[in-house]
Order: structure tokens, then C-alpha cells, then sequence
């Protein structure tokens, strides 16, 4: 009892996660702002960002469905801790089971829906536009993610991530069989976190905030740290899938292996972001069919004609 | 004594995260260029905390630029308004702080001091970017002593 408590709330759990939602937040833009060749900003600025969005008035515009945007931030935090706990940390797997990455791609879809749910209910014309805008996207770069990433449950003949990770200390690690899906996964993880190169739906420059421009106070706070959250979740996911050795019988190489290849994921994504611009919506979902999906099922065909 | 600690807490997350939204109510433009040098990696506000948000809902300070004129005043009103409180209204420049050359113009109010209540005057025409951070820094020393909401 105490020990699920444990495992639900400190460590593998919310503390955990939502600690390093904070730290990947400012790895993420003191790169960027090293690679513009500013300062940037200092290591408390998360945490100063979410206490100061928690201090400040809830404004709730006229019309909105006020109830379904407090539920939705909410949910979808709770959906991606979820996603976060079948994930192994090094080699720490409480709750893993056969199956549980369908049931990590499923609850790392329930913000997106969320999110365009938020752009509905809260009325604005540059909401309603973003929530579309966002739906769009999802179209674009999930059929090709999914298709991806069952590229190493296949060659692991196993759909859970834990075994997926152990197997790769005995076959090598994935990214050497399958660099191109390592491409690809990457892409379809910065089309669902809503990052740079694809922030169609958040385009401040556009859109002004996206689904989130009439949101304030706590609730913006707690949709930055579901973005923050499910970045982490989704970089301990290709880590586990593509980078292997995070599994080492040595508690602490294990860690130590984990934490590199985290903060390599994470240098790659800064570094996509600081270097290209922004697609139109109309890019992205040409990019996502007509060149993303032939190329992961050209992948995955490989991965299966190498296991015959 | 735990609400004063976390009054304190709330006001050093304030003071170190202030999101500004930027609107210009009738200037000539000079002004908001310097603004968006603040952005720039020579000034970079960015290492303060500042980030320009394009939503008023998002923002902590509203930087105005521009003597106020008849047409901007029902949106200036309506942009402070969605903002959520504590906020700080910020009047960048000679125009807005005085109304500057156009005061006494029959199209224009002054400075934004006739419509909304203004924390921090910057003079300048324009304002150098070093100026307006200044400023900011100031702002950021009367929020920690908790002298204006």
C-alpha cells in the first residue's frame, strides 16, 4: 500500500517527473538561447514561471465552459504521469506489463485531444483556430510515429517497453538497425510536444497562444507542466526503445547511461529547434503522408525482413 | 507567519518571471523597435526572466508605447482588463508618459497615465533598450518591496 503510494507519488511517479518537466524546460531554453548566442535564462526560472502562473488571478472569459477547462489541464497531467509510469527509469519498472506501449501511445495522445477540447471550450477565435490547427497535426505525425515505433516491439518480439530496453543489451542497441526510424520517431516526438519546427498550433506569431490564449493563472500553469511532462515522457520513451544500455546489471552505470542518453535526446530536440523554421499546415501534413509514412513502413518492412 | 513566507515566495516567483505584452497606442513606432532589441541577443531580457507574450491573459506588465489617442483608448482599457491581477502597466517613452509633442492634440488623451494607472515611467524619445531595462530592473525592486499591485 505504502509502497504503490511510493511509487505513484515520489519516484517513479508525479515528484519525479514533474522535477524533471522542470529541469528539461531549462536544459531546453538555455541551449536554445546558447545557440543564439544570448545568456538566457537562470536554472530556478521553471519553478519562479509556475509559482508566479499559480499566484495569479483566474480570469474566465465570458461564454466558456469554465468546469471543462479546469478538467482538461488536470486530465491530461494525469493521463501523461500515467504514460510516465510504465516507462523504466534506468532499470526501475514497478508496473511494466505485456502491451504497455498501445497504452503509453494512447494516454500520450490524450493531451492533444485535450488541447484542441481546451480550444473549443474556451471560444476565442484564436483558440478555436489553434484546437483546429492542433487536430490537424495530430493527423500528420501520429500514423507515422505509430507506425515507427512499432519498429523495435517488432524486432524485440515483445510489445512491452521494459522487454523492448532488456533486449536491447543482448541484439545492440536499435538506433544502429534502425537509424531511420530513430529520424522519424524523433519527428512524430516534435510534432506531438507542439515544439519549434512544428508549433503550427501554438504559433505565437499567428495564432497568438494557440489553444491557450484565454487561459491564465493555474491552469496555464498546469498545461506548461503537462507540455513539460510529456516532453520527458516521450524523451524517456525513445531512450528506452532506440538507445538501449539504460539497462546495464550496474545500478549505477545504469543511471549514468540513462542520464546521458536523456540529455543527448534532449540536445538533439533544442538543436532541431534552434535550427529550422516553422512548416505551414499544409507542409506538415505533406511531409507527414507523403514522406513520412512510405519511409516508416519501408522501416518497419525492413525490421521484418531482417527477423525472417 | 506561513502566509507571509508564502506572500515572499510569491513575490520572488513574480519578481523573476515578468511576462511582458507589448502595445503600441498610436506612436511613431521608434519605441517598439527598441522593445524588440530587448529580445535581441545583445540585451537578451530573456536572462531576467522576461519573455514577450502575445496574449494579455499570459502577461504580468504591459509595456505601452505611443501617446494615447481616441481610437486606441477603448482597446488599450479592454487589453488591461484581461490581463490578471497583480499586473503592472509600464509607460515606455515620451509620448506615452506626457503625450510628449502631441499633447493638446484634439485626437489624442496624453500620456496612458489619463486611462489606466501606470506603474514605472521611462522617458526618452526613444527610449534606449539599455533604458527600458533599467526600468524593468526597478519595477522588479518595487515588487520584491511590495510596494505597488
Amino acid at each position: 500500500m505504502f509502497r504503490g503510494l511510493f511509487y505513484l507519488l515520489i519516484f517513479p511517479g508525479l515528484a519525479f517527473q514533474v522535477v524533471c518537466g522542470l529541469i528539461f524546460e531549462w536544459i531546453d531554453r538555455k541551449l536554445l538561447a546558447r545557440f543564439q548566442r544570448r545568456i538566457g535564462p537562470p536554472w530556478y526560472q521553471p519553478v519562479a514561471d509556475l509559482i508566479k502562473l499559480f499566484s495569479k488571478e483566474d480570469l474566465v472569459p465570458l461564454g466558456s465552459y469554465d468546469l471543462v477547462e479546469v478538467l482538461l489541464p488536470l486530465i491530461s497531467l494525469s493521463a501523461v504521469l500515467t504514460a510516465g509510469l510504465y516507462i523504466p527509469i534506468a532499470r526501475f519498472t514497478p508496473f511494466s506489463f505485456e502491451g504497455d506501449l498501445i497504452v503509453i501511445q494512447f494516454l500520450m495522445s490524450v493531451p492533444t485531444l485535450a488541447y484542441y477540447l481546451a480550444g473549443i471550450a474556451s471560444v476565442g477565435i484564436y483558440s478555436i483556430l489553434g484546437g483546429g490547427r492542433s487536430l490537424l497535426q495530430y493527423f500528420s505525425y501520429e500514423v507515422p510515429l505509430l507506425i515507427t515505433i512499432s519498429g523495435p516491439a517488432v524486432m524485440a518480439g515483445s510489445w512491452s517497453v521494459a522487454e523492448i530496453s532488456r533486449s536491447q543489451l543482448t541484439m545492440g542497441p536499435f538506433i544502429i538497425f534502425q537509424p531511420l526510424g530513430f529520424i522519424l520517431a524523433v519527428v512524430g516526438l516534435i510534432g506531438k510536444l507542439k515544439r519549434d519546427p512544428l508549433d503550427i498550433p501554438s504559433a505565437s506569431s499567428e495564432v497568438v497562444g494557440g489553444s491557450l490564449t484565454e487561459f491564465s493563472g493555474a491552469k496555464l500553469g498546469f498545461w506548461y507542466l503537462v507540455m513539460n511532462v510529456q516532453a520527458v515522457v516521450g524523451i524517456f520513451l525513445l531512450v528506452n526503445l532506440y538507445m538501449g544500455w539504460s539497462n546495464l546489471t550496474f545500478p549505477f552505470a545504469a543511471i549514468l547511461v540513462f542520464l546521458v542518453e536523456f540529455l543527448l535526446m534532449v540536445l538533439i530536440l533544442s538543436t532541431t529547434s534552434a535550427v529550422f523554421a516553422r512548416l505551414r499546415i499544409d507542409q506538415l501534413a505533406g511531409l507527414g503522408w507523403r514522406i513520412l509514412v512510405p519511409l516508416a513502413l519501408t522501416q518497419l518492412g525492413f525490421v521484418i525482413l531482417m527477423g525472417v | 507567519m506561513l502566509k507571509n513566507l508564502i506572500n515572499k515566495t510569491y513575490r520572488w516567483a513574480q519578481k523573476n518571471s515578468l511576462w511582458v505584452l507589448h502595445y503600441n497606442t498610436g506612436g511613431c513606432n521608434g519605441c517598439d523597435i527598441e522593445i524588440l532589441d530587448l529580445l535581441t541577443p545583445r540585451y537578451d531580457i530573456e536572462r531576467l526572466g522576461m519573455i514577450a507574450k502575445a496574449s494579455p491573459r499570459h502577461a504580468d506588465v504591459l509595456l505601452c508605447t505611443g501617446p494615447v489617442t481616441l481610437q486606441a483608448k477603448e482597446g488599450l482599457w479592454q487589453i488591461y482588463a484581461q490581463m490578471p491581477s497583480p499586473k503592472w502597466v509600464v509607460a515606455v517613452g515620451s509620448c506615452s508618459t506626457t503625450g510628449a509633442v502631441f499633447y493638446g492634440s484634439d485626437t489624442v488623451l496624453g500620456g496612458v497615465d489619463h486611462i489606466l494607472p501606470v506603474d514605472l515611467y521611462i522617458p526618452g524619445c526613444p527610449v534606449r533598450p539599455e533604458g527600458i531595462i533599467e526600468g524593468l530592473l526597478q519595477l522588479r525592486e518595487r515588487i520584491t518591496h511590495g510596494e505597488s499591485d
